[in-house]
């Protein structure tokens, strides 16, 4: 029990928080020349998940994605860390709330709200990486139908809507598509609707997010290539997770400040 | 402090030695099976990929980043998968889009067997693949159209297993008509390492991974034996790679396996900073910079597009008449059968580091690339009339 303890105590140490962070700063350098120098082998991380990518790009290229190990051990052991020394803190605070009205209790809290947010943002990237489902390059030609997995919704490309670049400035993107467009027919149990999908600006349809990867051509007039749109489909459970923990960093960091404005005395 | 980095030297450094052993034990087992001749697990191509789950079935993921199940053509269909995503192995019936998917056809030692559709007229492949303008006359093999522009009830005659193409807009028809289709051609340029290994990655779709190896072996020998002859090469040629069509400027970025080879070659690439696609747009100004100091240019254009000569190239794109190759250096043209003849890349590689080093290879005579003289050779009376 006590060596339970004395490990409990250490979890939560401040010096391991430190050291911590400063592996965690070691390995992401790490980490950033492995990804530029090998980008191939990260791609495939955002689409097959966490543990299919382990057990093959991961495993079988230590060389170059070691680091990613190391970082998610590091993150486990901060996650803990953070665990640790927030229960203590928060259980301090909970002896000691009848010397505090609700309100100051609430605000003392401010920090340790803040914390946990973080561990449910990071627990909402590995539900991500577990769990999410995902079509790589579902191709859409104008007029044709792709049926979601589970028959959850059918997305129909109706035409394409784009807009080219006219400028003097940049010769080499004269006549290029700048900002493509598909208008898209969307249909669920719920009905029809229409939405235009672009980049950086997704549609959502039955419970999935549909995101433009690609598309062709890009120069009306230039290589002949059929017209397309290639969607990446994805459902993420951890999309709610990361939502809740910024929600929750908010709520923290407004308390801390509540807790700066009102209690805290100006330093003289 | 001390027992925090006791429990740190614990958690994360252990770990990561055992994966370090675990690794080493893969490269051990590797070491073993190339003696059983069995094969690593899962092997890395480029954007491509193999993983054998067990004897009965394979997964790969092809260029566009789409898995694709391989099982034996007796084997019941997986449930765990799309039927869509199921081929069956070994594939009997091919059509294939690109000059480079024929190839490698070629390099398994498959494609008289299999290609029953091509998207190139016979008279293109007459001059340097004999055995497919055989095929196409005696109607085994069937010409499908432009690439851009397939006559898919021409190809559902040709009733082939598997479909190779670089062109995703075929998915959604080759789905209707529930042929499997692999796309062969990725967002970026194919590096070296890739366009070696590229034959790795069909292999198991025919049962031809012997082959494969072997041919990877022969690649990887002329590489072998580029980097050992010009370690010493004391001059390092400056080399640029691509063309100007109608003021757009197509070259072969940094990461292209043409980039990675001239740097391997002891040479200097002038596009090496450039990252993308092959065949990517730069600015003008940008090639005219690099030209300035280039000793080599090798041109896309081939003899029938007009590279004829260096006042050729320079007559038709007059923005880069003063680009150094065309004054005081060098400018190589693609011969017809350059492009079909993939399957023999370690000649190609061999071919191009001659180039690069002409003093390396005495009595190298070029198969695949022509120097083009400084003005073409005036033509006599009787040829113009």
């Amino acid at each position: 029990m006590r060596l339970v303890a004395r490990i409990w105590k250490a979890l939560g140490s401040m010096n391991l928080t430190i050291v911590l962070c400063l592996l965690l700063a070691a390995v992401v350098v790490w980490g950033y020349l492995a990804i530029n120098w090998r980008t191939a082998l990260f791609i495939p991380l955002n689409d097959m998940g966490l543990l299919a990518w382990m057990k093959t790009y991961g495993r079988y290229n230590l060389n170059h994605t070691g680091w990613f190990f190391v970082l998610l051990l590091l993150l486990v052991l901060l996650a803990l860390n953070t665990v640790s020394c927030t229960l203590e803190r928060v259980w301090q605070l909970v002896v000691g709330r009848s010397s505090f009205s609700f309100f100051r209790l609430a605000v003392k809290l401010g920090p340790h709200v803040m914390h946990v947010a973080v561990l449910v943002m990071l627990l909402g990237y590995l539900t991500s990486y577990l769990y999410t489902e995902v079509v790589v390059s579902a191709v859409l030609l104008p007029g044709r139908s792709y049926t979601l997995p589970g028959k959850s919704g059918v997305i129909t490309f109706t035409e394409f809507r784009h807009q080219l670049y006219q400028g003097e400035r940049l010769a080499v993107f004269q006549g290029e598509v700048i900002q493509p467009q598909a208008a898209l027919l969307l249909s669920d149990k719920n009905g029809q609707h229409e939405a235009m999908l672009g980049f950086n600006r997704p549609v959502r349809l039955g419970g999935y997010s549909i995101h433009l990867d690609n598309f062709a051509p890009k120069k009306p007039g230039g290589m002949r290539l059929n017209q397309r749109i290639d969607l990446h489909i994805r459902k993420d459970p951890g999309l709610v997770l990361y939502m809740t923990g910024i929600g929750l960093f908010c709520l923290g960091l407004g308390l801390y400040m509540l807790d700066g404005r009102i209690y805290r005395k100006p330093r003289q | 402090m001390q027992n925090i980095m006791k429990f740190l030297v614990c958690t994360v450094l252990l770990p990561v030695l055992l994966l370090c052993g675990c690794q080493q034990q893969n490269k051990s087992d590797a070491g073993q099976d190339a003696g059983a001749e069995a094969r690593p697990a899962f092997l890395q191509i480029g954007a491509f990929s193999v993983h054998r789950i067990s004897d009965t079935r394979t997964e790969v993921r092809d260029g566009a980043g789409r898995t694709l199940v391989l099982i034996p053509r007796e084997a019941s269909l997986p449930a765990d998968c799309d039927p869509r995503q199921v081929v069956r192995t070994p594939v009997r019936r091919v059509a294939a889009y690109g000059y480079f998917d024929v190839a490698t056809l070629r390099m398994l030692g498959v494609l008289d067997e299999v290609l029953v559709g091509v998207t190139v007229p016979e008279k293109e492949w007459a001059g340097c693949s004999l055995d497919i303008a055989q095929g196409m006359r005696e109607g085994r093999i069937a010409y499908l159209g432009e690439a851009s522009s397939i006559d898919f009830e021409r190809l559902k005659q040709m009733e082939p297993d598997l479909v190779l193409t670089w062109d995703p807009s075929s998915l959604p028809l080759l789905d209707d008509l529930k042929i499997p289709a692999v796309i062969t051609s990725t967002p970026e340029a194919t590096c070296l390492s890739a366009r070696m290994r590229y034959v790795q990655f069909l292999a198991p779709f025919f049962g031809r991974e012997k082959e494969a190896d072997a041919y990877f072996a022969r690649v990887d020998a002329a590489l072998k034996d580029i980097r050992a002859r010009t370690a010493g090469a004391g001059e390092q040629p400056k080399v640029m790679w691509g063309d100007i069509y109608e003021k757009r400027v197509l070259i072969e970025p940094g990461n292209a396996w043409v980039g990675e080879l001239v740097g391997l070659a002891q040479s200097s690439y002038q596009f090496s900073d450039v990252f993308g696609t092959s065949c990517i747009e730069i600015s003008v100004e940008r090639f005219l910079y690099s030209g300035e100091t280039a000793d080599i240019f090798f041109t896309y254009r081939t003899r029938d597009s007009g590279a004829t000569s260096k006042a050729a190239i320079a007559r038709m794109n007059p923005l880069i008449k003063d680009i150094a190759p065309l004054n005081r250096g060098k400018v190589y043209a693609p011969l017809p059968c350059y492009i079909q003849s993939m399957d023999r890349l370690d000649e190609i590689l061999t071919e191009i580091s001659a180039i690069l080093h002409p003093d390396l290879y005495p009595g190298h005579v070029l198969q695949y690339f022509e120097d083009l003289p400084d003005t073409d050779p005036p033509q006599d009376k009787d040829s113009r009339l």
